[in-house]
């Protein structure tokens, strides 16, 4: 079933509480960034998602209301452009079959699609957690907080892209749990990172506080 | 593992197909709000755990390995993990409250029923019936309800340590018997 050695018992019985949920927070915590960085350990923790998958059939089917716009405008917060619009003028005046053609002969080439890029900012030990969605696009990056609270009166919390150079430059607060913002120029392998600062943020343009959770940007 | 809709999906949500993510929805959440209610307890906020579930789905979708198990039960475990999670982040005293507990139906005799019902898995329902009553209550309490170790403790009346030493004994026979 598994390509690694077998676990000491120890851990496999901390892969299965992990699954079954018993364990606290700070041991959750542990178990989770042992699954992100330990195959065998990862490993296990699937066995034993398959091995109780079976339990799935006591939870009851229960009709939700529609939450779908809700999600999809906090994942794709720059609603599709309509780009067909700018015929309509001309349509009265040809007909049908002309206006196939002509449609055909003037339509851009399909831009080709951008791949998305990703960052999941989380760090051991810390609630606090964030994924961030950058759309090359059109320049935006959505960060919504998956983890964690916002920052206290008198704090705030604000996003940097750390450059090839290693300096960071900031991408602005965050002081909603889902916001977008513009980033342009963002590319795979860049490090986002949050760091708490007083409140309006950093006042010397770099980082003044500390770094509460950092992730590398992916592709997809 | 032939047929496994979700798992299409899956794939094609993980190549960034809003379509797909779409039919993964309508498919999928009536389940996923059914496993976020059991655990967290009010409509709303498993309203919100549904969102947050399906916001991390199309972000991590791509990880999704056909191999490893099925589209379903990846789902199921997200959204397991994110209640749960929820659940534990609640103030204290929202999480010992005994009369929460007391008032939470324990409805295990009827959740194995139902999975050999299903035809799902003949064995795990198998494999529980040799564990002990009350430990293979315990084991699916914490499956289906998201009970920690001092839940289930108090629930059950004994020392968190005999709990825990209860219930990795009745993981490991599962584990053994579900292999044997």
């Amino acid at each position: 079933m598994s390509d690694f050695a077998p676990l000491p018992p120890e851990d496999d019985a901390l892969a299965a509480e992990y699954v079954l949920g018993l364990l606290d927070t700070a041991e959750r915590a542990t178990a989770e960034r042992r699954r992100r960085v330990e195959p065998a350990f990862a490993a296990a923790v699937t066995a034993w998602e398959n091995r109780l998958s079976p339990l799935n059939a006591g939870f009851d089917e229960v009709p939700v209301r529609n939450l779908l716009p809700a999600i999809e405008a906090r994942l794709f917060p720059v609603a599709e452009q309509p780009r067909r619009r700018w015929f309509a003028p001309f349509a009265g005046a040809l007909t049908a079959a002309a206006l196939a053609v002509a449609i055909i002969a003037v339509l851009p080439p399909p831009v080709p699609e951008v791949a998305p890029l990703t960052a999941s900012l989380a760090a051991e030990g810390q609630a606090l957690a964030f994924s961030a969605r950058i759309d090359p696009a059109d320049g935006t990056l959505t960060l919504i907080r998956t983890g964690g609270a916002p920052a206290e009166a008198g704090q705030d919390l604000q996003l940097w892209v750390i450059g090839a150079d290693g300096v960071p430059a900031s991408l602005g607060l965050i002081r909603e749990a889902e916001s977008t913002r513009p980033a342009a120029g963002l590319t795979p392998g860049q490090v986002l990172a949050v760091s708490l600062e007083p409140a309006g943020g950093s006042p010397t343009g770099q980082p003044t506080g500390p770094v509460l959770v950092t992730g590398v940007i992916a592709e997809g | 593992m032939a047929e496994d809709p979700v798992a299409d999906w899956l794939s094609r949500v993980g190549s960034g197909d809003r379509a797909a993510f779409r039919a993964l929805y309508a498919a999928t959440s009536a389940k996923l709000f059914g496993v976020a209610l059991r655990i967290l307890g009010t409509r709303s906020e498993a309203e919100d755990a549904v969102q947050e579930v399906y916001t991390r789905v199309w972000l991590n979708a791509r990880k999704f390995d056909p191999s490893k198990g099925a589209g379903m039960t990846w789902l199921i475990a997200i959204a397991r993990y994110h209640a749960i999670d929820r659940l534990r982040a609640r103030p204290p005293a929202m999480q010992s409250d005994d009369e929460v507990l007391d008032a939470l139906p324990d409805d295990t005799p009827g959740v194995l029923d139902r999975i050999v019902a299903a035809g799902d898995a003949q064995r795990i329902a198998d494999c529980f019936a040799t564990l002990e009553p009350g430990r293979a209550a315990a084991v699916q309490g914490a499956y289906l309800q998201g009970l920690s170790y001092q839940a289930l403790a108090r629930r059950h009346d004994v020392p968190l340590n005999t709990m825990r030493t209860w219930l990795r004994r009745s993981l490991l026979k599962l584990k053994e018997c579900m292999e044997g």
